[in-house]
């Protein structure tokens, strides 16, 4: 290297590094929240055997990621999205960043446990469902043993004063499990649903920002002053496998109540303008298959939709789930209208 | 003006334009381009829109809000740091050099866990609310004044001090009319610093504050990264760009006043005894525990009571690509920051408004340059240089400002002198300036490192999974339920402690650590 003159050195150096940075896969990009998580055998697997290399973009909250698939819908910052749920469906719909799906992957079946609801969402053109889950309260189990309390049964009961003051929720504007819980209430109630926000107010519900925020600072599980947070139904069962000590029983529990419970619907879709259309497909196959829907459940922390797939043990914790006709559904037109009045409301009865 | 000073004032200026089109293309360019689409969006509403933040009473709380809690903990920190600082420079006790390292720690402590540190602490005393707020302001802040102060009363002539003494004035006469006029201008960046980082505060103020008493920036993000409403986020943008404007136009005003202290001149740093310092010294780490430290030692106990299930939980296989990761960018971002931030002080060592463009990265919504850059460049936004350049652009500033500082207090008589005797402008400069305005630049890097390791903002960017720093993964762990998750949080947390010790103890100024022999010390 020494005999050559600086400026071969540089075109030598510069060569090397080209060469490097040239891929011999193709490369799919997905596009994700921050929770996605799988095992790194199972990519690894995929990969080999579809010969396209992973290239997986985080890019937020859920809310977010649309909000920015939306804002980059002129050149679009990957191939596949993953994480669109139902209650964000009906808006990157009406943006117009959804390609259509592949005919072969359009209509699969999906677990008889979601409900003529799951069913009616897996009818879908443009999105493919990938999992499934509830988001509910969960309620410290210790805490309501040592002050003898019941819990709350009704959303009735809960806006009383002795149960509104043990409350935590999220802010529907930032959080995504905080939009499900709102968009759960309102179906139920109506037009009286911002009353009983209103009473909640009064009553003393904290409103924190974030999942995590609500969580590990509000909830008395960790250290905070209220034992009802609203969470996701798989939390205990995550709670027993991520005990210290093992643990046989979960230290929380779901409270279901009527009106209080939102199918929360996660799928994979392709996105208008992206590349790679055949990987993309092999991507949505690769995420309905046994293994993915098997591992997503200790991994995501969502039921798998895919039918016949066997349930972890450990998400038995969650109890008995309750049926999804008993819940209001919203189709996801009807959110897509609703949610950012609702959103603007909210802040209104509750935080101003 | 001689041909001389001519001819270097277009080279610096010259210099000084590489870091100001950085921070034009990284910081001005995203902001103007989300301002431009909100434009788009209600052209028909036309200027009305801007006086919107101050008509909406909501939004005019906010704003308000803002402004008092940022004044108030910058007031609190003065008058906390300073007097800490004077302690610290003058008088020497066992484990000074390390309470002086651990400083900046809070700085690399992500949100959440210091939330949980300070309410760990103070959570029985304060409820959520304003008090606790600037409590965790403080917690996060006070250090910077504690170090400016340092710098500043470092810079303070010993020949001086000793003439004011011996010309009759008291210790309080000679610090009031000698010491604190030098140590002035390295205070004021400093306060200008910490108030547009509680201004800018976002996640703080929602933890410790609640949702009644989230400042300005909160709704800034909220309604351009969940409502997409860019309007009102532009405007609201705006008018807090300008207020903080303001603050940066005082602060370069004040800060170019120039001292000038032989080398060698220093104030001479004396033992604390019992009944000579002792007090002082005493009561400074005192304040510096409730505030700076406690919150950290009590983060450190929830660690070491972690079970041996929970360390193995935290170091897992992806704990050591964060921990990797974080270097990587931590190497890098300070890297270019440090040739940047350089260069910038450079040209802005005799230029109030080169100093006061050089703070702009931390004038503007870190939300609305990411979603600028999101519109800007889409096709790059995962690419690692971008998120290196996006790291330097938050240090810039940082290491611009102790850099421009210490340039200034370079007598222009050693360039002149090392002119005459044949040197050329760049041989003046780096063999004579250079060396003098190193202890301030390290400084400077020490900081910056500080901020990149505790990764403010940039995470609002897209990210990989294989871009994992020791932050995201302590948001990783905290974004599932479980107590092994929150237990390996607490470790990781103390972890990246240990790790920034580290980084500072290498990056450390080699100040006058030993104190004076008796003889010669006061």
């Amino acid at each position: 290297m020494q005999q050559l003159k600086p400026f071969q050195q540089l075109l030598v150096c510069a060569t090397l590094l080209f060469m490097g940075s040239v891929s011999a896969a193709a490369e799919l990009r997905v596009v994700t929240h921050a929770s996605f998580d799988l095992p790194k055998p199972l990519i690894e697997r995929f990969e080999q055997e579809s010969g396209v290399s992973l290239r997986v973009v985080k890019a937020g909250d859920t809310g977010e990621m649309v909000n920015k698939l939306i804002l980059s819908k002129g050149s679009p910052i990957g191939d596949v999205v993953y994480g669109i749920d139902n209650s964000l469906l009906g808006r990157a719909r009406s943006a117009g960043i959804l390609d259509a799906l592949p005919a072969s992957l359009r209509g699969l079946p999906v677990a008889e446990g979601m409900g003529a609801e799951g069913i009616a969402l897996s009818g879908a053109q443009d999105w493919l469902p990938i999992d499934w889950g509830y988001v509910t309260l969960n309620a410290d189990k210790a805490w309501f043993a040592k002050h003898s309390m019941d819990l709350p049964k009704t959303l009735d009961d809960l806006a009383k004063a002795e149960y509104a003051k043990l409350l935590v929720v999220q802010n529907p504007a930032t959080s995504s499990p905080g939009m499900a819980f709102l968009l759960a209430t309102a179906s139920a109630k109506g037009e009286s649903v911002w009353d009983w926000w209103a009473q909640l107010r009064q009553g003393g519900v904290k409103v924190a920002n974030s999942w995590s925020d609500a969580y590990y600072k509000d909830f008395s599980l960790n250290g905070g002053d209220r034992p009802l947070v609203v969470s996701y139904a798989s939390s205990p069962a995550a709670e027993v496998f991520y005990s210290d000590p093992k643990k046989v029983e979960s230290p929380t529990a779901n409270v279901f109540l009527p009106g209080g419970v939102f199918l929360q619907v996660e799928g994979v879709a392709r996105l208008k303008g992206g590349q790679q259309p055949e990987a993309a497909a092999q991507f949505m196959r690769f995420m309905r298959s046994v293994e993915v829907q098997q591992a997503l459940q200790t991994t995501m922390w969502m039921w798998p939709v895919q039918p016949d797939v066997a349930m972890d043990p450990v998400m038995s914790h969650a109890g008995k789930l309750p049926p999804v006709a008993a819940q209001a559904a919203m189709g996801v037109d009807d959110i897509a209208a609703s949610a950012e009045a609702w959103r603007r409301r909210f802040a209104q009865v509750v935080l101003r | 003006m001689t041909p001389s000073t001519r001819r270097g004032l277009n080279a610096s200026h010259l210099v000084g334009w590489v870091p100001l089109l950085f921070i034009l293309v990284w910081a001005v360019l995203p902001l103007a381009r989300l301002g431009w689409e909100g434009w788009l969006q209600v052209q028909d509403m036309g200027w009305s829109l801007l006086w919107q933040p101050w008509q909406d009473a909501y939004l005019r709380g906010r704003v308000l809000w803002s402004v008092a809690q940022a004044s108030a903990s910058t007031g609190l920190a003065l008058v906390l740091g300073v007097p800490i600082g004077w302690v610290l420079v003058r008088w020497h006790f066992w484990g000074r050099q390390w309470v002086v390292r651990a400083l900046m720690l809070p700085f690399v402590i992500p949100t959440l866990v210091a939330a949980l540190a300070v309410m760990a602490l103070w959570g029985s005393w304060f409820e959520q609310g304003p008090v606790l707020l600037i409590l965790g302001n403080l917690f996060f802040n006070l250090c910077l004044i504690v170090r400016g102060a340092m710098g500043g009363f470092d810079s303070v002539s010993a020949s001086r001090l000793a003439a004011a003494r011996s010309l009759g004035a008291t210790p309080w006469r000679a610090f009031w009319r000698l010491e604190w006029p030098t140590a002035k201008p390295a205070v004021w960046a400093a306060a200008c610093l910490v108030f547009l980082y509680c201004l800018s505060g976002f996640g703080l103020a929602l933890l410790l504050g609640g949702q009644a008493w989230a400042t300005a920036e909160v709704e800034i993000y909220t309604r351009v990264a969940h409502d997409l409403d860019l309007p009102i986020a532009s405007v609201l943008a705006l008018w807090m760009l300008l207020i903080s404007g303001l603050v940066v136009a005082v602060y370069a005003r004040l800060s170019l006043s120039r001292v000038e202290r032989l080398r060698g001149d220093r104030v001479p740093v004396r033992m604390a005894r019992w009944g000579n310092g002792a007090w002082s010294v005493g009561l400074s780490l005192l304040v510096l525990l409730a505030l700076n430290f406690g919150p950290l030692a009590a983060l450190l106990v929830r660690a070491l009571q972690a079970s041996p299930a929970a360390w193995q939980h935290a170091w897992g296989d992806e704990a050591w690509l964060a921990l990797g990761n974080t270097l990587r960018f931590t190497v890098l971002g300070v890297s270019l920051a440090a040739v940047l931030g350089a260069m910038h002080g450079w040209a802005a060592r005799a230029s109030g408004w080169w100093r006061a463009m050089g703070m702009a990265p931390l004038v503007t919504s870190p939300v609305m340059i990411a979603f600028g850059l999101l519109l800007l460049w889409p096709q790059w936004l995962d690419q690692l240089w971008v998120l290196v350049c996006a790291y330097a652009l938050l240090a810039i500033p940082l290491v611009a400002a102790p850099v421009a500082q210490a340039v200034q207090q370079v007598s222009p008589r050693w360039v002149d002198a090392a002119r005459t005797l044949g040197a050329t402008p760049w041989r003046a400069f780096w063999r004579v300036v250079w060396p003098q305005v190193i202890p301030s630049w390290r400084r400077g890097l020490a900081f910056a490192a500080a901020t990149m390791v505790g990764e403010f903002a940039v995470t609002l960017l897209l990210s990989r999974p294989e871009w994992l720093t020791l932050s995201t993964y302590i948001y990783q762990l905290l974004g599932r339920p479980g107590a092994l998750n929150a237990q390996a949080a607490w470790v990781m947390s103390a972890s990246l402690m240990a790790l920034s010790l580290l980084v500072f103890t290498l990056l450390d100024v080699r100040s006058n650590t030993k104190p004076e022999s008796d003889a010669r010390s006061k």
